[in-house]
């Protein structure tokens, strides 16, 4: 295969001296470090990169800035890998897409000749009746159309993570524009986030090899301009990329993100950076937008033949990685940006021959320089149609004055029509866009109050404009974002700019360029989408069927629908709506620029799949004794020990123990502590003398139970809180809703993480804690729903004589740094009575013997505490209470559903979550059901319609395997009288 | 959502940072009518355009205020704690 390296120059990347190579479908292909898969494959000979979606048209390299859908590969299996973004180095093996058996002879290509029973708008059109045709044809079509395929069985290696990150002022695109108004912010005084797509800064400089006027105020750097200004100077576009690089890099007010896309600007100047594998959540004072224009394909007859390219593409190819576009080739261009980018290729070895230009114009400089080298000037032609194979052969010129035609050999064509600007960030900040018809192009024309705009992107295409109009966004923006403000003087450099705006408008030639071709050449295809195989017959058709507004034409010929997201497309379709609709580019608008801007791994979106947990100050001890850990809600908590039963038999018959640290904690102080919680609890709190305990339910206005927990008071204007496991943000939120604003002294402070809890029970649960505490634990001493401060093994503690599970116990609350030694003084202390600790599973079955219900488990968002049997934990008598009004009503309607106890005749245990039955229909729900060991029956909690809910009434419940049959029972299963509590 | 919310203790934060406690409304007081306590409930007016709101500092200083925010751009005009700011423009609430 052909060899198309050029000869060293100083602005390519590549470095000759490290080679490297990779597979490609059995072949091997070497280039060097710096190339990109696509040049190194270019560079051996390759020209077919891929088949096109619908029609297997063999394509090749077009845009080489990962933009166009080309060159997507599979690259060591991430499929639609775009070749020309994606780093050599490291590659091992490649393979096409979407073709069969190869990418470069594919048999699916004859599906060109079928295009007519693939009209536009075919999804709508064929194979809807019959019915289930669609449903025959649909796998076959998935498997013929489409991009890379993924492997489901395929792990992705890649760690993903999100970053925050702030800058008084960000600048999007590192180019000329970019840089100066990065450097401009930063020598403000500003912090300044630089992102550029580029591997390095640069953008469109650093394959540039002809000189740029340097505005001498801005930096003496380069040679004096030849005709240019006193204090100008010029520049080779690649060496003012290496310096102004150097620059952002030395200064210390920059931080730069290259190889780094902006996905999207959204509201409040949130960018988000999409690189490599991290996205970054940029939150900016001040946005520049400098993010460039970009080409894109005018459309004639075979425009998608392999070796036809973008002027910015054919220059990177040579002048980055040192890569031949062809060895004859024609260069098309309607912009004085053509003719550089014709000349810089002459000047690095590129054979071409022959340049059209559309436009009349006399561009003195580039015809000498053309003559000098013996290559064809066309001034007035067009490229009309393209002819070739898997290569481009041959060229057909047209001179639009007399129509004349003449056809050129030719390998490659290289096509520099004028760049549309990228305004995708502009316009989702909401800037008005007007297109300029000097200029060519849509241009923002209004604003937003942050943004500031800079570069290719408002239609100027000079680099002289674009520092300048770098240098004044970047000190408006430090300014305006009150980081600091410059020396320079902003008028000055506004008059400037002023002055080579106008001389670069009057410049240039006011013929607007229509990148369409009216003529028709038989049924050679002409490309607007190359994505989604799209012609311009399809869009006429399209627009003659009714669908001229830019929204429907896209939904429904799928135009720019594809992976490039119209970045190929916009422009040629925008313009044939313009001309056959009548109306001007700017009525015909455009879709709208969705994020992100370049496709994003799924992953890199989704973030690092890490589910932070939350350890008590005793896991390390349960994780030792074998515990079996489970996740319950944020925290790691053991299920059991082993097994549940065993440790429900130790809490029953002697003493158990369980880490209750998970419990939320709010300690509650101020002189109107006991008014607020009078307020959000239904039960009394500020009759409750000090040292005593109570339950105490939490609804909703509306009457829901949120949450329940005990209540301690500490003092007069004291109390400690406790809420369920999970439930301590919604009650720490709720307490403070219902101060604020009232004027009540009242301060609540969340110290969930502050203490460790354990829960020591059963009828050795005293003699055990007696041994390592003064505090008088004796019957009379200590009662039940009482509570006392002493030490505990040494260390200060709380304890609260409360009884979840039902037996006489201790819940003790102490400085978490404590847990550990905590847990093992008490174990030690109860290694003689036989202690156990117990999980989550014993402690649910130990509640539910005495009917304790758990909100959220046995409660769902209708479950109001009247129904729920807490009307004892309701006060009526109290004026007012969070919803209070709510449970009034539903006391005055009656109760249309109960929760009750249930213990099973027959039939075993249901799960939790079955269906209570009445004439074979679902009537209520088991809510929580286990088998239990007091009574040697499956029982548990249920919610049932009233008429259901009376004691010993049978009700059917939904088992595994069938139905069975449980009575209604209100009291607890264990130790009804609760004699044992207070024992 | 990526807009900023100023907290009037802590400052300018990510949206991201508070969480959302629905439009202010007036708490009817005992006694009065079923309907108006009905409406309380269950009634809001999900304006579309200035609406009136309450905001809790949740991952900063914890505490509530209020928000007049424009439901259709998300652009947040002013933030208070209760009672202070412009009267509420939603006084027929009550």
């Amino acid at each position: 295969m052909a060899n198309r390296r050029l000869p060293p120059h100083p602005s390519q990347i590549i470095d000759r001296s490290k080679p490297i190579s990779f597979d490609y479908e059995g072949k091997r292909v070497s280039g060097y470090e710096g190339d990109t898969v696509a040049s190194a494959m270019y560079a051996s000979g390759i020209d077919v990169f891929g088949r096109s979606f619908k029609y297997h048209r063999p394509r090749g390299l077009l845009c080489v800035s990962g933009r166009c859908p080309n060159c997507m590969m599979n690259v060591d299996g991430t499929p639609n890998v775009r070749a020309c973004a994606c780093a050599a180095a490291g590659a091992e093996r490649v393979t096409g897409q979407n073709a069969w058996p190869s990418v470069e002879n594919d048999a699916l290509s004859a599906l060109q000749h079928f295009d007519r029973l693939m009209p536009v708008g075919f999804y709508y059109k064929t194979l809807v009746r019959p019915k289930a045709a669609w449903h025959l044809a649909e796998p076959v079509i998935r498997r013929v159309a489409g991009l890379g395929r993924v492997d489901p069985s395929r792990v992705p290696e890649t760690e993903y993570e999100h970053v925050n990150a702030y800058a008084d002022v960000a600048v999007v695109g590192g180019g000329p524009a970019g840089m100066s108004a990065a450097l401009a912010a930063a020598g403000a005084g500003a912090r300044v986030a630089l992102i550029d797509e580029g591997p390095s800064l640069g953008g469109h400089l650093r394959y540039e090899t002809l000189p740029h006027t340097v505005p001498g105020a801005l930096m003496r750097f380069g040679e004096r301009a030849r005709g240019g200004g006193e204090d100008d100077y010029a520049a080779l576009g690649y060496q003012m990329a290496k310096y102004l690089g150097d620059l952002v890099e030395g200064s210390g007010g920059i931080r730069g993100y290259t190889g780094a896309s902006a996905m999207a600007l959204y509201q409040d100047n949130m960018i988000t950076v999409h690189q490599g594998s991290r996205i970054v959540k940029l939150r900016a004072d001040k946005v520049v937008v400098a993010t460039g224009a970009q080409e894109s394909p005018p459309v004639f007859p075979n425009n998608d033949l392999p070796g036809i390219m973008l002027s910015s593409g054919a220059l990177r190819l040579t002048n980055l990685y040192g890569v031949s576009p062809g060895s004859r080739g024609v260069i098309f261009t309607n912009c004085d940006d053509g003719l550089r980018a014709a000349a810089q290729l002459l000047n690095a070895g590129v054979s071409a021959h022959i340049v059209v230009d559309s436009r009349m114009r006399h561009t003195r400089p580039f015809a000498e320089d053309f003559r000098e080298r013996n290559v064809t000037l066309l001034q007035g032609w067009k490229v009309v149609k393209a002819e070739g194979g898997k290569r481009l052969k041959s060229v057909l010129l047209e001179s639009t004055r007399e129509g004349a035609q003449r056809s050129v050999d030719c390998d490659f064509l290289c096509l520099a029509p004028n760049p549309e600007p990228v305004t995708a960030l502009l316009s989702q900040a909401d800037a008005k866009l007007t297109y300029d018809e000097v200029l060519g192009a849509m241009t923002p024309t209004r604003l937003p109050d942050s943004v500031y705009a800079a570069g290719d992107v408002t239609g100027f295409q000079d680099v002289e404009v674009h520092l300048l109009q770098g240098r004044i966004a970047g000190l408006k923006a430090a300014e305006a974002s009150g980081a600091g403000s410059g020396e320079d003087a902003l008028e000055d450099l506004a008059s400037q700019l002023a002055l080579v705006e106008s001389v670069h408008r009057g410049e240039l030639s006011s013929s607007p360029f229509r990148s369409t071709v009216g003529k028709r050449f038989g049924r050679t295809k002409r490309f607007v989408c190359l994505c989604e195989d799209v012609t311009e017959k399809d869009v006429r058709q399209a627009i003659d069927e009714g669908f001229g507004d830019v929204q429907s034409l896209k939904r429904y010929s799928t135009v720019s629908m594809g992976p490039c997201q119209g970045k190929m497309c916009h422009k040629s379709y925008t313009n044939l709506i313009s001309e056959a609709t009548g109306q001007g580019l700017e009525s015909v608008g455009g879709t709208t620029p969705r994020p992100p801007f370049h496709p994003t791994p799924l992953g890199a979106i989704a973030g690092p799949g890490h589910m932070p947990f939350r350890m008590t100050p005793i896991h390390h001890a349960h994780v030792r004794a074998g515990g079996k850990m489970a996740e319950v809600g944020q925290w790691k908590r053991p299920h059991s020990y082993g097994d549940p039963i065993d440790e429900i038999k130790a809490v029953r018959n002697g003493v158990g123990i369980i880490d209750v640290s998970t419990l939320g904690k709010l300690d509650v102080v101020g002189k109107d502590a006991p008014t607020l919680l009078d307020r959000v609890y239904t039960h009394y709190f500020s009759n409750l003398r000090v040292g005593r305990i109570r339950y105490g339910v939490i609804c909703s206005d509306s009457g829901i139970i949120m949450d329940d927990g005990t209540v301690t008071r500490l003092a007069e204007d004291h109390y400690y809180v406790t809420t369920g496991t999970g439930n301590i943000d919604l009650v720490e939120e709720w307490f403070r809703w219902w101060v604020v604003g009232t004027g009540m002294c009242a301060h609540v402070a969340n110290v969930t993480p502050g203490f460790g809890a354990v829960n020591v029970a059963g009828p050795k649960a005293r003699e055990t804690l007696q041994k390592i505490t003064d505090v008088d634990l004796s019957r009379d001493k200590f009662r039940y729903m009482g509570s006392a401060r002493g030490e505990v093994a040494g260390v200060p503690a709380l304890f609260l004589r409360v009884g979840f599970v039902g037996e006489a116990g201790w819940e003790l609350h102490f400085p978490a740094e404590y847990g550990e030694h905590v847990w093992e003084s008490i174990m030690e202390a109860g290694e003689e009575f036989g202690i156990s600790p117990f999980g989550v599973e014993a402690q649910r079955v130990l509640r539910l013997e005495k009917k304790h219900l758990i909100p959220g488990q046995d409660t769902d968002v209708m479950s109001n505490p009247l129904e729920s049997d807490l009307e004892w934990a309701v006060k009526f008598e109290k004026e007012d209470f969070i919803g209070r009004e709510a449970l009034r009503q539903v006391s005055e309607r009656g109760y249309r559903n109960r929760m009750v106890g249930f213990v099973m005749e027959n039939g075993g245990v249901p799960e939790d979550g079955t269906p209570v039955l009445e004439h074979g229909w679902p009537v209520g729900k088991v809510t929580s059901s286990r088998f239990s060991p007091s009574i040697g029956k499956g029982f548990g909690l249920a919610w049932v319609p009233e008429r259901l809910a009376a004691e010993g009434q049978l009700i059917e419940i939904r088992v595994p395997g069938g139905v069975g049959w449980a009575r209604v029972r209100h009291e607890p299963v264990y130790d009804p009288k609760g004699v044992h509590l207070r024992e | 959502m990526s807009f900023l919310l100023s907290c009037p203790n802590c400052g300018s934060r990510s949206v991201n940072d508070f969480r959302y406690g629905g439009e202010v409304t007036a708490r009817p007081s005992p006694g009065d009518s079923e309907e108006k306590w009905s409406a309380y409930f269950y009634v809001r007016k999900n304006a579309a355009g200035l609406q009136r709101e309450w905001w809790y500092h949740k991952y900063g200083c914890r505490r509530w205020f209020q928000a007049e925010r424009n439901t259709l751009n998300n652009r947040v005009s002013g933030t208070f704690w209760p009672g202070e700011g412009p009267a509420e423009s939603s006084e027929g609430d009550a």
